[in-house]
């Protein structure tokens, strides 16, 4: 009985990683889970490849994978991924950033890619919050929400910027949309150059401060319904604001396959 | 033919995400905690399950996955 109690992922986690740190319900744990699952579906020898990930919670996603990781310092990432991918020219780089490491520190390592075509997948978590300093606005806090305290500005539309800097391949899904998430990465995996995904997937404490939803489960409901699957919709159209659908899907593809939705 | 719905209550965290995306209403919250103080998900309808892996793809924690196994597979 007991030799049957590993799940199907157990040869690529570390049992004492669990159970996790995430919070319950966090998105994280689950973008772990379809990375695994992409990795597994294609033909990427485990070995070769190379998971960095920055700083806050996303940094545990390198400390709990059997995978050559490496967990850097603020806003690194994006840097250590290209040199790593160069150094390492047959292995697949897989980036994972949170907002600090995407927009704020790692900001000026990702606009330094323009269109330099570095074979590298970012999955970039963004779960609307820069929460260190309580009151800070971000890049990303919503328009007129918390970070703690609301932001006067809109925030940025990543799928544009991601597209200013050469990506090949641009998607965007929740957390609760996990097999997309694993399609995407498939197909991430597939692209000579940079590909980035991103991920919607609200920070449970943010949410809870504002009082707006219960629980992890509701959570991820309130916000899948509130998103629409248009791929390919003009990169301009693609910016979150209150009041308006989230669009989810992929937006660019340099080179589409044959099962295209 | 059987279906097992494996789950791993030690490592649950009661989030209930694999309960509400189940379309066949086969699992549904313990009224039991495990160690860490979470109520974790049961099986209520094993022979409704449609195997979709949904609630296997979509847990943070890893917890739950679903299998199905011949009856006489087991040695
Ligand atoms: S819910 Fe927020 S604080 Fe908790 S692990 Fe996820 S991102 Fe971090
Ligand atoms: S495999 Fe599908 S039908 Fe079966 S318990 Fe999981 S979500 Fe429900
Ligand atoms: S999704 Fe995973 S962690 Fe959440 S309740 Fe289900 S088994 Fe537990």
């Amino acid at each position: 009985m007991n030799r049957d109690r590993f799940h199907p992922d157990h040869p690529f986690l570390y049992a004492d990683f669990f159970p996790t740190v995430w919070c319950a319900g966090c998105g994280i744990g689950t973008v772990v889970h379809s990375f695994i699952e992409a990795l597994k579906a294609s033909d990427i020898t485990p070995r070769e490849t190379g998971v960095v990930s920055g700083m806050g919670c996303s940094r545990k996603i390198s400390e709990c994978l059997k995978l050559p990781s490496f967990s850097v310092s603020d806003g690194r990432v994006v840097d250590f991924s290209v040199q790593y991918g160069l150094e390492h020219p047959t292995h697949q780089v897989v980036a994972f950033l949170n907002n600090a490491d995407f927009l704020l520190t790692g900001a000026e390592d990702f606009l330094q890619l323009r269109n330099s075509g570095h074979r590298l997948t970012i999955i970039y978590i963004n779960n609307f919050i820069f929460n260190t300093a309580g009151d800070d606005g971000f890049p990303m806090t919503p328009y007129r929400r918390k970070s703690f305290d609301g932001s006067a500005d809109l925030p940025f539309n990543i799928p544009l910027l991601a597209s200013s800097v050469g990506a090949e391949y641009i998607a965007r899904w929740t957390p609760l949309r996990a097999g997309w998430i694993k399609n995407a990465l498939m197909e991430a995996f597939q692209k000579k150059g940079t590909a980035v995904i991103e991920i919607i997937s609200p920070c449970l404490v943010y949410d809870s401060e504002s009082r707006r939803i219960l629980d992890a489960a509701e959570r991820m409901q309130f916000y899948d319904g509130r998103t629409v699957i248009q791929n390919f919709s003009p990169l301009n159209k693609l910016d979150l604001r209150e009041g308006k659908k989230i669009v989810l899907g992929t937006f660019v593809d340099s080179a589409p396959g044959e099962d295209k939705r | 033919m059987t279906i097992r719905i494996e789950i791993l209550k030690e490592r649950c965290k009661g989030c209930g995400i694999c309960i509400a995306v189940c379309q066949m209403e086969v699992l549904r919250l313990s009224g039991d905690t495990n160690e860490q103080g979470y109520a974790y998900p049961v099986v209520e309808k094993n022979e409704s399950c449609l195997i979709c892996g949904l609630c296997e793809m979509v847990c943070p924690d890893f917890a739950i996955w679903v299998r199905q196994e011949e009856e006489e597979a087991m040695p």
